[in-house]
């Protein structure tokens, strides 16, 4: 990886040439992992639905003309049709366009879980990994307290004792996968440092610092990227089942989970509007499953 | 073939004609033995069954079959009618209550039902209030001082101040006469299901969150005037059961597993729909007490101080809409701060119609002007309420929040768990507020609105502006000291008028309990207080 | 090995004490203050009473003592077998637990079971089809397994097999039959990781070595596939039995709210938001040690099932 191409001139800095070939060769690197995967139809369908899903959180007035919060008494519970695709709920606001405006807190949420579990847990794993010893156990230990602890549970006494609303879920459902992190990214570091290029390193003076940054995290890396791909699916899903048990965003706001969870009143009565949101949620969390499920299996 | 056929058609048509004529005892015993009824959940915050403390709804209607009182009331007048006590006198002073009793009652375990079971029940009762003073039940019992047994079957129970409301009292699930063995017992024991009563149904067990079962009661002989079956129960068996998900309660009704469905809330336009269409009977009944009201926070210097806004709130609230987007296009529009089955109600409909343009212009008065988003604004500060609200708010919250955008209020709908809830209301940290109590006796409001002896002594201070708190509270007071009906009904006239004009109550939905019943269900009848009595009830093939 | 031993059920033990404070230390640390949730429920709310009356109220429900003075109480009951009261429901927690757990361990069993019967079943199955277009489609159903929300999943299995079908009861705790569609619903989202762990460790298992020699010795694929690759596959599966716990227990806490059980889920749900310290604390000591002794249990099995692995010091 560091050894030079000989046939760079011998008079141009080291620093930077390495630097360039790097560059280009991880731009090939993502062109040659991408191209094939876009190929395949399935995982440009999931491309498409995250795009839309994100697209959504981002502009979500882009794509309807309703108001998400605007009651029509008169126009409550219409079923699906050409003007409200997915239908209205039970004050006559349009399901569809309350999805889209779901969509921001729903992902920001999820994105701020797996945000704050990916840092808590890298920076418990590396420390973990690297330091090993007594400095090591006592992590772990702490880890598996976390783990030992019913996700679920250790989320609605967070959430109880840090109030309600988007960020208090989100960082409840982020210390539920914190330990999941925590050990993937040991396990990974502990894989690394033994391998023969770090070891090189090491050997040639390099600093421990540098070489955690330089050597490691970079090779680290791809699970942990894996897994947090697959958790902002399980962050949704968590805040949804939180939601459904009351703790939601602060009405009239509605994130995905709070849509699905009310309309489960209406499950034999309107049944769309539970379904569609849900249908909605399935699709996007099993997409960011399927990119996941094929980054990990495309060669690398 | 063709013989097989016809046999069988016979046979049909037999048992139908049986069926039809209701004599057949064998169709009698194998449907008309158990009835299923199907709550929504349980309480989970106190679990309880003991009578003097039990608040919970669904409770009060188990107990009202259980556990038999002094008096009973009748449903439509609200008259106190006999029941287990054959007469009564009430002395000049309206400190001395005099009852006469039934000398033909028991207690399910054989104990006699006499005065010296009555003064059991009162002092046991009032010693518990003096050890959690926090218990509902003690509320009922305000001013009981102790009782004197005249003889074997004359009680005189001695108030040591006036308590208008509490001949009622005697009438409630609250103050019912356990058997002295009952009293011999622990709360907690009590509270899981250990209580013996004198009613057509025994209390088999209760199991929390899951159900309780009752069975029937065969020498039972002594119902009120408001039972037609003057005997034993029709029904053998009544299993209760709780269950949470209104989807999954629905269709175990829709399924024919339970014949009564009851949950709290009343059914929405499709679930009603949904049941007529399969056959059910919907019943209703306003619940006596206070209609669903917000209550306001109008100290120190809360944007609901301003008496201009308050009445803007109050005309910017659409209730025909609520109820009939909520609920249904038959439900009932809410027309005072009492709903209509409390004694002494006043409507008062005129002072809660629907007017935005009306609310518009007040608040332009009181210096609120609209800004650029919608929402109105005075010296840069939004027209910004904070309503706190637990466990969850509901479609009406979300609907309200809706209409008063309309007008340039912004409602916070505040979700909170239910500690906090109780902590905002103590702190005054809140615009709107809300909570209920249901008892036939407008007495009961007291239990919100007057410090004295309000729940929370916070939220029934801050409800109004303090010149109005003491005219309120000398209301109050001319209502509990009142000896005669027309005193009352003057008294808590006024204050209905008071609570409006001053803007110090914001009804939003009458608090009528709906049940479904399943054709075969035949019988059903409420009482004064909005439970139901089962000795009436038959369950027949329609 | 003895002292390997010794040292993971200190570990055990270290883990479990940790549960316990940390859950104690969340709990007092909520903001509501628990006698008043204790008069609000009977109807009565802290400010309508007067100081004298506060503090009987405090006596009755035993809350007039400090943070680390109620801490150490709850604690060495604990150590003897006494889980103390529950401060609503009024009786010990440990006839709570007496009554609640046989109904949560009967589902979790259940589900467990039919989890790994569903996820073993599948990879099984998806390793050994050849054709690939439904080799594909059973390989994204445990994405799909892991997508739905448990409780929306739990209603709409209601929906089709208790009220569409019949097939089942909706609700209820009797026998076997209500306790199928629970079961089911707590299973899917274990199944699916068991389901895709399996997957992913047959892809690998093909190009071992030992496995190259089976087929040499003349076994068909299928005898291969079950032998040895199957065993092999599955060890990673172990681990996670272990750590499933924890989601089972989470999963049970919304199973039993739809399906109106009342199991140890549902009672923990309603202790965290009436902040029943000893309840919530006994439930979660009880979960946290089922996740500990299971994950023992595999560790020290792991050297039984892989002879690659061993516990004893090593020679070299």
């Amino acid at each position: 990886m560091t050894t030079p191409s000989p046939a760079y001139p011998v008079s141009t800095p080291l620093a930077p040439a390495a630097a360039t070939w790097r560059r280009h060769s991880r731009l090939r690197r993502l062109q040659l992992t991408v191209l094939p995967l876009l190929r395949r139809p399935g995982f440009s369908l999931a491309l498409a639905v995250v795009a839309f899903a994100l697209l959504a959180a981002l502009v979500p007035h882009w794509l309807t003309a309703f108001d998400p919060y605007a009651t029509a008494p008169a126009d409550k519970l219409r079923a699906p049709d050409a003007v409200h695709w997915f239908g209205t709920d039970e004050l006559g606001r349009d399901l569809f366009t309350r999805v889209l405006y779901g969509a921001r807190l729903s992902i920001q949420a999820a994105l701020l879980a797996v945000g704050l579990a990916l840092l808590g847990g890298l920076g418990l794993g590396v420390l973990a990994g690297f330091a090993g010893g007594r400095v090591d156990a006592l992590i772990m230990r702490v880890v598996d307290v976390l783990l030992a602890l019913p996700g679920l549970l250790l989320a609605l006494a967070i959430v109880t004792a840090i109030g309600f609303g988007t960020v208090p879920v989100a960082i409840a459902v982020g210390v539920g996968i914190l330990p999941g992190f925590a050990r993937t990214t040991r396990a990974e570091v502990l894989r690394v440092k033994t391998l023969p290029y770090v070891e090189a390193a090491r050997l040639a003076g390099v600093s421990w610092p540098r070489t955690l940054l330089r050597h490691v995290l970079p090779n680290a890396w791809g699970p942990v990227a894996v897994l947090a791909t697959l958790d902002f699916g399980a962050a949704i899903l968590a805040t949804a089942g939180l939601s459904f048990l009351g703790f939601g965003a602060a009405p009239p706001a509605a994130e995905w989970g709070t849509l699905i969870a009310n309309g489960r009143h209406f499950l034999i009565t309107a049944p769309w509007v539970s379904l569609l949101p849900g249908l909605f949620v399935v699709a996007v969390v099993f997409s960011l499953n399927h990119l996941a499920r094929s980054a990990e299996e495309a060669p690398r | 073939m063709t013989h097989r056929l016809s046999l069988k058609h016979l046979l049909a048509s037999c048992t139908l004609a049986m069926a039809v004529a209701g004599c057949s005892p064998q169709a009698e015993t194998d449907a008309g033995q158990t009835l299923n009824i199907a709550f929504w959940g349980d309480n989970t915050t106190l679990v309880s069954v003991d009578p003097f403390q039990v608040y919970w709804l669904e409770h009060r209607v188990l107990l009202r079959n259980v556990v038999e009182s002094l008096t009973d009331q009748d449903p439509l007048t609200g008259k106190i009618i006999p029941w287990l006590a054959q007469s009564w006198t009430v002395s000049d002073d309206a400190l001395s209550y005099t009852f006469t009793l039934r000398q033909d009652v028991t207690f399910s375990n054989g104990e006699r039902f006499d005065a010296a079971a009555v003064k059991t029940a009162f002092d046991s009762n009032k010693a518990f209030a003096g050890e959690l003073p926090a218990t509902f039940g003690a509320t009922y019992l305000a001013g009981y001082d102790h009782a004197e047994v005249l003889d074997p079957f004359t009680v005189r129970l001695v108030l040591s101040r006036p308590n208008a409301g509490f001949l009622q009292a005697t009438s409630t699930t609250n103050l019912g006469i356990l058997a002295p063995a009952s009293y011999a017992l622990s709360a907690q024991q009590r509270s899981l299901g250990q209580i013996i009563g004198s009613g057509p149904f025994v209390l088999e067990h209760y199991t929390p969150e899951v159900g309780a079962k009752l069975r029937k009661r065969p020498d039972y002989a002594w119902p009120s005037a408001n039972v037609a079956n003057r005997g034993a129960a029709h029904l053998e068996v009544v299993n209760i059961s709780y269950t949470p998900e209104e989807s999954v309660r629905n269709g175990l009704f829709l399924q024919g597993k339970t014949d009564i469905l009851w949950p709290r809330n009343p059914f929405s336009e499709v679930d009603l729909k949904l049941l007529q269409s399969k056959g059910a009977s919907i019943q209703s009944r306003s619940l006596p007490g206070p209609a669903l009201n917000l209550y306001p926070n109008t100290r120190n210097g809360r944007v609901l101080a301003d008496r201009q806004v308050r009445l803007a709130l109050q005309k910017a609230i659409d209730r025909s809409s609520y109820a009939h987007t909520v609920y249904n296009a038959e439900f009932p529009v809410v027309s005072g701060v009492y709903d209509v089955t409390t004694p002494y109600f006043k409507a008062q409909g005129d002072k809660l119609a629907y007017d935005p343009r009306g609310a518009e212009r007040l608040l332009e008065d009181a210096g609120w002007h609209t800004g650029s988003d919608g929402y109105r604004y005075k010296d840069g500060k939004r027209l910004s309420l904070r309503y706190n609200l637990s466990p969850a708010e509901s479609a009406g919250d979300v609907l309200v929040q809706d209409q008063l955008r309309k007008v340039g209020i912004d409602l916070k709908l505040n979700v909170l768990t239910r500690a906090e809830w109780v902590a905002g209301n103590a702190s005054g940290n809140y615009d709107l507020t809300s909570t209920y109590m249901t008892r036939a006796d407008p007495i009961i409001l007291q239990t919100i609105l007057d410090p004295r002896a309000a729940n929370s002594a916070t939220l029934a201070t801050n409800t109004y502006e303090p010149q109005t708190l003491e005219a309120a509270k000398a209301l109050f007071d001319r209502g509990i000291t009142a000896t005669s009906d027309a005193q009352r009904a003057e008294a808590y006239g006024q204050l209905q008028d008071l609570l409006l004009d001053q803007a110090a109550a914001f009804p939003l939905y009458e608090r009528v309990w709906q049940a479904a019943t399943a054709p075969r269900v035949q019988g059903f009848r409420w009482t004064a207080e909005g439970f139901a009595l089962l000795n009436d009830i038959q369950v027949k093939q329609p | 090995m003895k002292r390997y031993l010794i040292g993971r059920i200190g570990q055990a033990l270290l883990v479990l004490w940790g549960a316990y404070t940390v859950t104690y230390l969340i709990l007092y640390l909520l903001p509501g203050d628990t006698l008043s949730i204790m008069l609000s429920a009977s109807g009565m709310e802290a400010d309508g009473l007067s100081a004298e009356d506060l503090a009987k109220a405090r006596a009755y429900y035993g809350l007039d003592q400090g943070l680390w003075q109620q801490y150490a109480d709850l604690l060495w009951r604990a150590l003897h077998g006494d889980l103390g009261h529950s401060l609503s429901l009024n009786r010990p927690v440990t006839a709570l637990l007496a009554e609640r757990l046989p109904q949560t361990l009967a589902l979790a069993g259940l589900a467990i079971v039919l989890s790994l019967l569903g996820g073993i079943g599948l990879g099984y199955l998806t390793a050994y089809l050849q054709w690939r277009p439904l080799k594909t489609a059973l390989s994204r159903l445990p994405s799909l397994g892991f997508s739905v929300p448990v409780f929306w999943m739990g209603l709409l299995l209601i929906q089709v097999f208790a009220f569409g079908l019949g097939w089942f009861p909706a609700t209820g705790s009797n026998g076997f039959d209500s306790l199928v569609l629970p079961a089911v619903t707590l299973a899917i989202p274990s199944a699916a990781v068991y389901a895709q762990v399996l997957q992913r460790g047959f892809q690998g298992v093909w190009q071992e070595p030992y496995i190259v020699t089976a087929f040499a010795k003349g076994l068909s694929r299928a005898q291969v596939q079950a032998r040895h690759g199957l065993r092999n596959a599955a060890l990673p599966i172990l681990t996670l039995v272990g750590l499933q716990v924890g989601n089972t227990v989470s999963g049970a806490v919304l199973v039993e709210t739809i399906f109106s059980r009342n199991g140890v889920g549902r009672l923990a749900q309603e202790a965290v938001l009436r902040q029943d310290i000893p309840v919530v604390l006994a439930i979660v000591s009880v979960s946290a040690a089922a996740f500990v002794v299971i994950n023992l249990l595999v560790d020290l099995l792991y050297p039984y099932l892989d002879p690659r692995i061993s516990h004893c010091p090593k020679v070299s």
